[in-house]
């Protein structure tokens, strides 16, 4: 990780102190401090720092005042509390003014590194996914089918166009959520999906329903497996799937995306299966 | 029917659609409707998962939902529900469902939202894995939008 450059503000000069030595000691680089809203806005506009500390109680202003300061010179600073008050209503204020992490004082120096660490993640942690997550995708699609219908499929090229997608009869959608948030969808004919869900319950479906169920977990499984080896590779992905749902119509389109999404054409003994994944960098999770 | 998982989307939408140019907000009809929905032309999903989990679709008509985009895009004209107006309709359903979320967290309720996706066709439907959904209607500025909580294991 690159180095972190860190404002710290607080009215109390032994605060700022011993801050400072403790993120020295933590290997960050602390390039000013503040102690009003003015010299906040100063230093901000000065340091360009990635991250903030910042006091709660501060004359003449508080924390969140300054927090939306610095957010109004530039969204992406990230600032992290540090205060001798931690209640639920405070950091339900803090939430709401996108604070990305809380410290209580005393600090604990471990705490407050791994807390800064896990706000400047995002980016890092993102771009991280993005280069995993679609062989991971593919290949829970591959062992999986496998396992219920013992064939393989074979795959196109990858693609990265968002454009709008013309379902070929049953969408499955699944939303991800984590430190990046997603979704996962799976596409196919209804003459596909009823010849994959022959082939898993070896015998005739009874009807469209016991078709349509077999897929949501079908598609439940992939996912849900996807995710945990993503979250065995990096646990601070943290990602969960929803329940699926499962759209279906003769005329139904899959919007363009409003995340970078990858999808691939699946080749499988029963048609083709097209899988599209997409993450973004989801809001901090901290509470 | 538990009302306290209406109430928090019903916030969200007096808060949010005031923002994006709408004035007057209703809340209309409420039913249950089982597993399956029969869509009106779009609806845009979103996962749910924390202390609820679940989907929540945002439904309306295709015509409906171009005059949202429309609304959102300062009143520039929307002929077609394009990749523009299918972006702007996206955001619309993850500010309601972010803002619901905070209005779960006031309630103790800690939730987290998925990205959102949007289909839209002449005639398709819906199967979500619940048995019951619940269903608010609300009307803004006299355009319905229809709300389908398909919430599973609330206690």
């Amino acid at each position: 990780m690159k180095n972190v450059k860190i404002v710290i503000v607080d009215d109390s000069p032994f605060s700022i102190s011993i801050l400072r030595d403790i993120l020295a000691e933590k290997e960050f680089e602390v390039v000013g401090q503040a102690s009003s809203l003015e010299e906040t806005i100063k230093v901000v506009k000065e340091t360009k720092p990635d991250l903030v500390t910042m006091d709660m109680t501060i004359p003449g202003t508080d924390g969140l005042e300054c927090t939306r300061a610095i957010h109004k010179i530039d969204a992406n600073i990230k600032v992290v509390v540090v205060s001798s008050m931690k209640d639920d209503e405070i950091v339900k204020k803090a939430k709401v003014n996108k604070v990305a992490g809380y410290v209580q004082k005393p600090v604990d120096p471990d705490e407050i590194a791994t807390v800064i660490n896990r706000a400047m993640a995002g980016d890092d942690l993102l771009l991280e996914l993005q280069e995993i997550y679609f062989d991971v995708f593919k290949e829970s699609f591959s062992n999986n089918l496998n396992r219920i219908t013992k064939t393989i499929p074979t795959y196109g090229e990858m693609g990265q166009s968002n454009d709008t997608e013309n379902s070929r009869g049953i969408s499955i959608v699944i939303g991800i959520i984590g430190k990046c948030s997603g979704r996962m969808i799976l596409d196919l004919s209804h003459e596909t999906a009823k010849k994959l869900a022959e082939a898993a319950l070896k015998r005739e479906v009874k009807n469209m329903d016991e078709c349509l169920a077999m897929l949501g977990e079908f598609t439940n499984i992939i996912g849900g497996n996807a995710c945990s080896i993503l979250n065995r590779k990096n646990k601070i992905f943290g990602l969960r799937v929803a329940p699926p749902t499962i759209f279906h119509g003769e005329s139904l389109k899959i919007s363009k995306s409003m995340l970078r999404t990858t999808s691939v054409l699946g080749e499988t003994s029963f048609g083709e299966m097209y899988l599209n994944v997409g993450f973004e960098r989801d809001e901090e999770e901290w509470m | 029917m538990d009302v306290k998982l209406i109430n928090p989307f019903i916030e969200a939408f007096l808060v949010v659609m005031p923002q994006i140019g709408f004035n007057d907000i209703k809340k209309g009809k409420m039913s249950l409707k089982d597993k399956n929905i029969k869509s009106d032309g779009v609806m845009i999903n979103l996962g749910i998962i924390g202390d609820v989990k679940g989907n929540v679709l945002y439904g309306m008509t295709i015509e409906n939902a171009k005059t949202i985009a429309s609304k959102m895009m300062m009143g520039m004209s929307v002929e077609t529900l394009d990749d523009m107006a299918q972006s702007a309709l996206s955001e619309l359903s993850n500010m309601l469902t972010a803002n619901a979320s905070i209005n779960f967290s006031n309630m103790e309720i800690n939730t987290n939202i998925s990205t959102p996706t949007l289909m839209y066709g002449k005639d398709f439907n819906v199967q979500v894995n619940v048995q019951k959904v619940i269903c608010i209607e609300i009307l803004a500025d006299g355009i319905p939008i229809e709300v389908n909580i398909a919430f599973n294991n609330y206690e």
